[in-house]
């Protein structure tokens, strides 16, 4: 098998389970009550009208009379139509509401991700370059103390002591700030320092442990005793092979803790992200939402394996496609 | 305040834009928190914009199409209602003036000058009348209105006014909220009236972004983020500047520049802004007033609510599921419940002091409040307590065929095993965890009862437990009259034969039409007690005919008669005798455990003018202002 | 172990000797039976006879009551007594170079003392001190030492000073705005952390050993098709799903750990497969094999003991994640709220946080403890068991 096929073969796997993913997800929630028509009985019923006709007339303006497989193709179809319909708990279009909330999320899981993916294997690499000393102490008491400690706990703690004692930060976010302001840079320091500190703990680990297999290199003591700077010698023959078993974790573990916490960050800090939309729109019960945004939790937590995958099988030359 | 207006659609919002001016919210699953529905109002330390917080963000600002407070309090900012009531409850007109001779029909003056934003022109009273008539009348778009214009005749007698013809008068029609529209444009309608396109009409961006609203609100709605909040700007043609029958302080109003309305999901991110002065006002816990009035740059007004906090106790079918005979039918074991709960513990405990006792089904400060010496009061003084409550029971064990009774201190069914009731509250929501953890106590300590609590999501139960869909319907004719009714629908009670002619979800029937679920107690749901127009309060008491029923109480004294005397009533004292009497029977009959009425606490940044700790607080919200 | 003495190599039954041996139970087998019996007794009796709203003990006299999650609890006890506890005995030389080992990593053994006092706690704390129960007029009392300005209390139950109430040793980690004690509160979440780490690990080791294994052996399409389906458990969003489930029917304790441990194992899956395809490789297997050994019997006595020690050191690193994912939801305010797990205690404490941080702040930093030490623990017995493993699991 060629590298283009398995490629191929990977996103059509990609695309199956998304696929069962939202099936599963439309399947619960068709099984699950809903709101709207009884509500529709319940108008009915106070203006003296016959409650089971409205249900009747509900469930067809909605489509629920038909048989549980049309509204599942007809589902399937507006996937990739991206007519996702309308939410109810916010009067607005089901895309429109998720391309807001990616606005806000993106704001804080950019920086996230970039200081992740900049500053883990960078203290991992200083820590290895200088093992056991207090630095590496220091640095790995920090990477523990960032993943074991709860993001919402850690959150509100800060949000106490710098937004309510000492007032440096505003405690709630406010939606008006521009994106590239201090405004802005204030109110979303503390988020991403959490996210941050919870996910750097594992990356620098990994590198820290990677690199010190190739700092005692052969390699590595030719470049020194040819008097390259420990700068480049760092860069070049540490940093690069430590990048290649360190980036086929880091995909797959930034994507289960966005999944995870920025929800509960999101709540924290008041942010009216994906996480926030998502578990809004379940307690009230809007099912065109709560699909909507399912699916795009399920695409990315997809296509992050599919990236951990390739970005695998690109970087290791080891790997035979026909293996796997 | 929890789950306030609970399950009911009966209250019409008001559009008071102060906190607490009306109270309806959605369906008790407001909010990240919920704790308080409330929202505050704001000025913070820049006093040209008059800005306040929300606990949570709303559903739709389509004003056809809202049933929760805080966005009626959002649109509000925008987009005057019909009238309101001021300080001392008296109507006071805003976009029509409305009188009646004989309180049956009602002649509606719609005031000159209203303009729509272009090109919809001039507000009439042929707006008015397509609204109620095509829309709310209309059967196919399900207003949030609709069920008050059932049966009410609308006609246009002018250019400027209309007359609405009650079925039966109604003194206190206005009082009830039911008669008050907002102003839409009859061509906004049009297209969908003609296509009966009520998907369509919910959906309409004009209507979601209320940009018709022309001269008829204090500020302009500049903007609507999902999550954030709205964000208005001064209405400078504001159509109460020119109106002579208000206060001159109308003359200027509104006195800030812009308005907004944060939604700030977590209480502490409220009372922070409040603060800091981001906010100029938010509602403040009962446990951190005292806090706030300390404060020199705060003040807290305390408001009292006629939204209670009450005890269900089911009597239908699938209630009392410890054993035979549902002991919850009986007047002493109600009362015995009652007299088993102490209300100044709980007021201090749960509201620290911010709540007042709740003995009948009215606030202390109606006028309709029965005289103290004339109701039992239950659950203080000599009426708490174990032994009197006991004694209450035993009175009820005689009445039951079966035979329930003390064993030592624990209540027994007959065959000799403890009593033991479910008592649902809604899940996360705190003050109702602590109520529910208290009562289990008080009638565990002082009637031997093992309560288990369970926390539930608000939606869940009111679609399985409280409230059913699955119940039989009357036929009627062509002209929507009853012509017969299902035998399932006919009962006795009391010894009369009792007809339901149009059951409801929340009162489906006789005793044995039941939710899918069976649960013993609850505490989701507070409701209104309709303080202005008690006659509202016959949907809950009203037995087979009240829509409004769901524990299924029947009245042991003659309550149609004492509503019909009060339907009747030419006079407000007649009203007022015939009202009393009915509440100093509730107060006897307790077919709710009532509890309390919780106040709401709310602070204001210091020097703002205009709140009011009473009931119509925010009434002239376009006047408030900060002090020179 | 075969009867008889076969006189001649070639007259050996083997098959009746590896058959023989599956039902040849080892010490531990026993004792697990002999203790695992008396349990599943109680719990027919408290199925059968005792009422579903009384308590299982009302017989004698005791309130505590036990549910099914109870039982499993105790159950899987057992099983980590008799299956990790007692094997570290009965090799007393192997235990000794573990501990070796592990004792190099002082923070792993601090980590260790802490998980003792949680579980001991867990055990008998609720056997000590009562419930917590509410008493809505002593909410908010500070925490012995510490005071509350008066005006945040009800009543104070210590003394007040200058106009704050100071805190007692009745409740010496304050009191919640309902008045339950703090310090129970932690103590009977001790019980709840205990139940979901032990539960968890159980369930997921079960179906994680069994599907990795099943599958490196099935080989082919089963193979195939079944390291698809653990594709598919891995990305899976557990933490959505279990919302969505928790809101449209509700929820509990034993809810949450199911689908949880359901959703879990495909990481122990996948690694438990490709170890046994590599010790499958191995020659003394071969050999084994060969010599008619039965596959089961091949799993049991050389791939799970060849793979126990790196799938002990991956449960204990997925334990925190478990822990976090149930006070997260309870933080929500959609977890159970009858269940006294500190992040119930959380986010009891939310909206109180700027005048009673106690109440966040305890159970806070008792979880914040409690997963450093699993994850401290993990990381000690990666290098302890298996020095060449990489710390990427962490």
């Amino acid at each position: 098998m060629g590298f283009g096929k398995y490629v191929g073969a990977r996103v059509l796997w990609a695309v199956v389970v998304s696929l069962i993913i939202t099936t599963i997800t439309f399947l619960l929630l068709a099984a699950a009550p809903n709101p709207a028509i009884r509500e529709a009985a319940t108008q009915a019923a106070l203006q003296g009208g016959d409650p089971s006709a409205a249900v009747e007339r509900e469930r067809e303006l909605r489509g629920l009379n038909q048989p549980l497989y049309v509204r599942y193709m007809d589902f399937i179809r507006s996937i990739y139509t991206l007519d996702w319909g309308w939410s109810e708990s916010r009067s607005q279009p089901v895309t429109e509401a998720l391309l807001q909330a990616l606005y806000y999320t993106a704001q804080y899981s950019i920086p996230w991700t970039v200081l992740t993916i900049t500053l883990g294997p960078l203290v991992g690499v200083y820590s290895a370059a200088n093992m056991y000393s207090w630095r590496d102490h220091v640095a790995t008491g920090f990477a523990f103390f960032g993943y074991a400690i709860p993001n919402f706990f850690f959150g509100i703690i800060l949000l106490l002591i710098f937004g309510v004692w000492f007032e440096v930060v505003p405690i709630s976010y406010d939606t008006s700030a521009p994106v590239f302001s201090l405004q802005n840079v204030r109110q979303l320091i503390l988020p991403v320092f959490v996210l941050v500190t919870g996910s750097i703990g594992a990356t620098m680990r990994v590198s820290r442990n990677e690199s010190a297999e190739f700092q005692n290199s052969d390699f590595m003591k030719t470049a020194k005793a040819k008097g390259v700077s420990p700068l480049r010698a760092y860069a070049y023959h540490v940093m690069r092979p430590t990048m290649v078993p360190l980036s086929t974790t880091l995909v797959g573990q930034l994507l289960a803790l966005f999944i995870g916490s920025s929800l509960l960050v999101e709540v924290v800090f008041g942010i009216p992200g994906l996480g926030r939309l998502t578990f809004n729109a379940l307690i009230s019960q809007d099912t065109n939402l709560v699909l909507g945004s399912t699916l795009v939790f399920t695409f990315i937590a997809v296509v992050g394996n599919l990236l951990e995958d390739l970005v695998f099988t690109v970087l290791d030359p080891r790997i035979n496609y026909d293996d796997r | 305040m929890l789950g306030i207006g609970g399950a009911t659609a009966l209250a019409g919002c008001s559009g008071n834009g102060g906190d607490g001016g009306d109270g309806e919210t959605g369906n008790g699953t407001d909010g990240d928190d919920g704790t308080d529905g409330g929202d505050g109002e704001d000025s913070g330390t820049d006093t040209s914009t008059y800005a306040t917080a929300a606990a949570a963000s709303f559903t739709t600002l389509n004003p056809i199409y809202n049933d929760e407070n805080g966005a009626g309090n959002a649109i509000a900012r925008a987009l005057d209602q019909g009238y309101t009531f001021n300080a001392d409850n008296e109507y006071v007109p805003l976009l029509y003036d409305m009188s009646t001779e004989d309180g049956e029909v009602w002649t509606f003056e719609v005031r000159e000058g209203l303009q729509f934003s272009d090109p919809y022109g001039e507000v009439t009273a042929s707006d008015f009348v397509y609204l109620i008539q095509e829309v709310h009348q209309g059967g196919w778009a399900s207003s949030v209105s609709a069920t008050y214009w059932t049966g009410v005749e609308v006609e246009q007698t002018g250019e400027y006014e209309f007359q609405a013809t009650l079925q039966s008068p109604q003194l206190l029609w206005p009082e009830s909220y039911e008669p008050l529209l907002y102003p839409i444009p009859q061509d906004l309608l049009q297209p969908y009236v003609e296509e009966e396109d009520a998907e369509g009409l919910r959906q309409d961006e004009e209507l979601l972004e209320l940009q018709f609203s022309g001269n008829l609100g204090p500020y302009v709605l500049d903007e609507w983020q999902r999550d954030g909040g709205t964000q208005y700007s001064r209405n400078d043609d504001y159509y109460l500047q020119d109106a002579d029958d208000l206060p001159d302080v109308f003359n200027e109003a509104p006195y800030f520049e812009s308005a907004e309305i944060q939604v700030l999901g977590e209480q502490a991110s409220r009372l922070g802004a409040l603060e800091t002065g981001e906010v100029d006002s938010a509602a403040i816990p009962p446990e951190r007033v005292q806090e706030y009035q300390d404060n020199d740059e705060i003040y807290v007004n305390q408001i009292p609510q006629p939204y209670n906090e009450k005890l269900s106790v089911n009597m239908r079918d699938n209630g009392w599921t410890t054993g035979p005979g549902n002991m919850f039918r009986h007047i002493p074991f109600r009362q015995a419940m009652a007299a088993a709960i102490d209300k100044q513990s709980l007021i201090q405990g749960v509201f620290r002091d911010f709540a007042e006792t709740h003995f009948t089904w009215q606030p202390r400060f109606s006028n309709f409040y029965p005289p103290e010496d004339n109701i039992p009061m239950f659950g203080v003084g000599d009426r708490y307590g174990s032994e009197y409550a006991r004694g209450l029971a035993e009175d009820a064990f005689e009445q039951s065929e079966y035979e329930y009774g003390f064993d030592g201190e624990t209540m027994v069914d007959p065959d000799g095993n403890q009593v033991q009731l479910s008592l649902y509250h809604s899940a996360g929501q705190e003050t109702e965890q602590l109520m529910g953890e208290f009562i289990a106590q008080e009638l565990g300590n002082n009637l031997g009862i093992d309560v288990s609590i369970e926390a539930i999501d608000g939606t869940r139960f009111d679609t399985e437990y409280y409230t059913t869909t699955d119940f039989p319907t009357p036929e009627r004719n062509e002209e929507g009259e009853v012509t017969s009714v299902p035998d399932e629908l006919v009962d006795t009670v009391d010894g009369e034969e009792v007809e339901w002619t149009s059951p409801t979800a929340t009162n489906p029937g006789p005793r044995n039409i039941t939710g899918n679920e069976d649960w013993d107690m609850e505490i989701v749901y507070g409701l209104n007690t309709f303080p202005r127009n008690p006659l509202t309060n016959a949907v809950f008491f009203d037995g087979a005919t009240g829509s409004y029923n769901p524990v299924g109480y029947y009245p042991e004294f003659d309550a149609q008669t004492l509503f019909d005397n009060a339907r009747q009533a030419s006079s407000e004292e007649e009203l007022a005798d015939a009202l009393v009497d009915l509440f100093v029977n509730i107060a006897e009959e307790q077919p709710y455990i009532m509890l309390a009425f919780p106040d709401s606490t709310v602070g204001y940044r210091e020097g703002l003018e205009g709140p009011i700790e009473n009931f119509s607080n925010g009434w002239n919200l376009p006047a408030w202002r900060y002090e020179q | 172990m075969a009867t008889k003495k076969p006189e001649q190599f070639d007259r050996v039954d083997w098959s009746e000797l590896s058959e023989s041996r599956r039902f040849d139970l080892s010490i531990n087998s026993i004792g697990m039976l002999v203790a695992t019996l008396p349990l599943a007794l109680l719990w027919l009796y408290d199925y059968q006879f005792v009422g579903e709203r009384e308590a299982t003990f009302q017989a004698i006299g005791l309130s505590r009551n036990l549910d099914p999650l109870d039982y499993f609890f105790v159950f899987t006890l057992f099983l980590f007594f008799f299956y990790l506890i007692l094997p570290l005995y009965q090799n007393p030389r192997m235990t000794r170079y573990y501990w070796k080992e592990f004792r190099r990593n002082r923070p792993a053994v601090v980590s260790l003392g802490w998980l003792g006092i949680v579980f001991v706690g867990g055990l008998i704390g609720p056997l000590l001190i009562s419930a917590p129960e509410q008493s809505i007029l002593t909410g908010h009392q500070p925490p012995v030492f510490l005071s509350i300005d008066e005006a945040n209390v009800a009543n104070c139950v210590g003394e007040v000073v200058n106009g704050r109430c100071q805190g007692t040793w009745q409740h010496p980690l304050g009191t919640t705005r309902g008045g339950k004690d703090v310090f129970a509160g932690i103590v009977y979440g001790m019980t709840i952390s205990m139940q979901i780490a032990f539960i968890t690990t159980t369930i997921v080791a079960a179906i994680g050993i069994t599907f990795g294994t099943v599958s490196a052996y099935a080989g082919g399409w089963v193979d195939e098709v079944m390291m698809r389906f653990v594709d598919i458990i891995l990305s899976f969003p557990t933490f959505l799903m279990f919302l969505l489930i928790l809101y449209i029917y509700g929820a509990g304790l034993g809810m949450f750990i199911l689908v949880f441990s359901a959703f879990a194992w495909g990481g122990t899956a996948r690694y438990v497969r490709s170890k046994s395809l590599s010790v499958s490789e191995e020659e003394f297997i071969k050999a084994t094999r060969i010599s008619g050994a039965s596959t089961y019997r091949v799993v049991r006595k050389h791939v799970v003991p060849n793979v126990a020690s790196s799938i002990i050191t991956q449960l204990t690193l997925l334990i925190p994640g478990f822990l976090l994912a149930e006070a997260q939801l309870a933080f929500l305010g959609i977890g159970d709220s009858a269940v006294p797990s500190w992040g119930q205690l959380i986010s009891a404490g939310r909206s109180d946080l700027a005048f009673a941080p106690w109440i966040v702040l305890s159970p806070g930093i008792v979880l914040f403890l409690t997963i450093l030490a699993f994850n401290f623990i993990g990381d000690a017995l990666l290098d302890a068991l298996n020095p060449e493993a990489e710390a990427e699991s962490a």
